[in-house]
């Protein structure tokens, strides 16, 4: 049986993968502090641009608990989730990057009140019941100063760690399909045969974004103004 | 006027009797950590650890089969009591729940309650779950204890209301610890 460790530690090296290819794309813009925020040590990485690095370092310990790695196959983190919603909130998400300072800071007060600990030093069941609560909304009125209701903190926090994990990978996330594979999601496809069509058939996964093929224009979806015909992917 | 009486106590023995009969019997329930009354730790609140809290029970019917427990606050501004915790399928032989009921389904029950089944609290979750009040007043949590004379087929995941109509009729003896919390406004 493998245990949570390896299947971490190949998560690791996973991301170290992710990485590289990355940074060969010309995506790594800064050498400097290369921290690799998904598992605490300093390797190669992507630097961040909106996160600070004890808030990537926490999002990551929520993330690892919302979608874990575990016998399905990879999970959120290793999907690269945290990346995604560092540089989203670098740019298309940016109005919420406050959100995200005071829900994150509430959300560790809250630990330290009702747990006695940091959230990323307690086992992983007071992690899941501590989540719970905040989900639930029964972390509101605990002191801890969430804005309003912290279930709408998580609520807003788990759509885009779902995002991150399970949106088209132009987008910055499902760091080698990993999300589409869990889901057994092949991706989209313009021609199904007979074949695929049989009762119980299993489809190859396709393992390409939306935005490589012909029907969708990666200027189209990035930054380019509506226009008639283009599916409405500005959004 | 005395005929009238008499009648009137005639239809009240008759009619009430029998119902007196079946009255469920009186249980007394306790915890080694949760006084009636008295405020509840906070490591059985939102506040805390938010784990179960262990309860105690005597006094159930020699019939008993199973035992359930429903903790609900009826102190919310809600038509009906917030319902914090429905656990059922406890062993007749058990005389108590231990502090701490997993809450994920995949953990197994503590030996002594093998076979309990969680249903859905109003946090829409198969789990114990305290006490979260909104400040401004102390709020009441009565944890209810149910003596069962069968072994009823019962899925997981019922609620207070679907597992109230389902052991209707089975209840033979009831018994409850309130105990009380509060939060504090934010200064």
């Amino acid at each position: 049986m493998i245990s949570r460790r390896d299947l971490l530690k190949a998560a690791g090296a996973t991301v170290a993968g992710a990485a590289a290819t990355s940074e060969a794309a010309g995506v790594v813009r800064d050498d400097s502090e290369r921290r690799n925020f998904n598992t605490g040590e300093h390797q190669p990485s992507l630097p961040l641009e909106a996160l600070t690095a004890d808030e990537a370092d926490l999002l990551t310990a929520i993330a690892t608990r919302l979608i874990p790695a575990d016998a399905l196959g990879p999970g959120a983190v290793e999907a690269g989730a945290i990346a995604y919603l560092d540089r989203a909130l670098a740019g298309a998400l940016a109005p919420q990057r406050d959100a995200y300072r005071r829900g994150l800071a509430a959300l560790e007060r809250y630990a330290r009140s009702s747990r006695g600990r940091p959230f990323r030093e307690l086992a992983t069941v007071d992690q899941d019941s501590l989540l719970i609560d905040v989900e639930t909304g029964s972390a509101t009125g605990s002191g801890a100063g969430f804005d309003g209701s912290s279930a709408a903190f998580f609520a807003m926090l788990k759509g885009h760690i779902w995002q991150g994990t399970f949106g088209d990978p132009f987008y910055g996330g499902n760091r080698g399909y990993i999300g589409w594979d869990l889901l057994g999601y092949p991706g989209v496809r313009t021609v199904v045969t007979a074949d695929d069509q049989r009762l119980g058939a299993v489809p190859t996964p396709l393992r390409r974004s939306a935005y490589d093929g012909d029907l969708f224009h990666k200027a189209t979806a990035s930054t380019a103004p509506s226009r008639p015909g283009s599916h409405g992917d500005d959004a | 006027m005395w005929r009238y009486l008499l009648a009137v106590g005639w239809i009240l023995a008759t009619s009430v009797t029998p119902a007196l009969a079946q009255a469920p019997a009186v249980l007394t329930v306790t915890s080694p950590t949760l006084k009636a009354g008295e405020t509840i730790p906070r490591d059985y609140t939102a506040d805390g650890r938010n784990v179960s809290p262990p309860l105690q029970w005597s006094g159930a019917p020699a019939g008993t089969r199973e035992f359930a427990v429903i903790c609900d606050d009826p102190d919310v501004p809600m038509p009906q009591p917030f319902v914090h915790w429905v656990i059922y399928k406890i062993p007749g032989t058990a005389t108590g729940l231990p502090e701490n009921i997993p809450f994920d389904a995949a953990t197994p029950m503590p030996a002594a309650v093998a076979g309990a089944v969680q249903g859905t609290s109003g946090f829409r979750r198969p789990m114990y779950r305290g006490p979260a009040p909104p400040p401004g007043k102390p709020h009441h949590y009565h944890f209810k204890v149910y003596a069962i004379d069968a072994v009823l087929d019962l899925r997981p995941g019922l609620t207070k209301a679907e597992l109230l109509e389902a052991i209707k009729g089975h209840v033979i003896g009831e018994g409850e610890l309130v105990a009380i919390y509060e939060r504090k406004p934010a200064g």
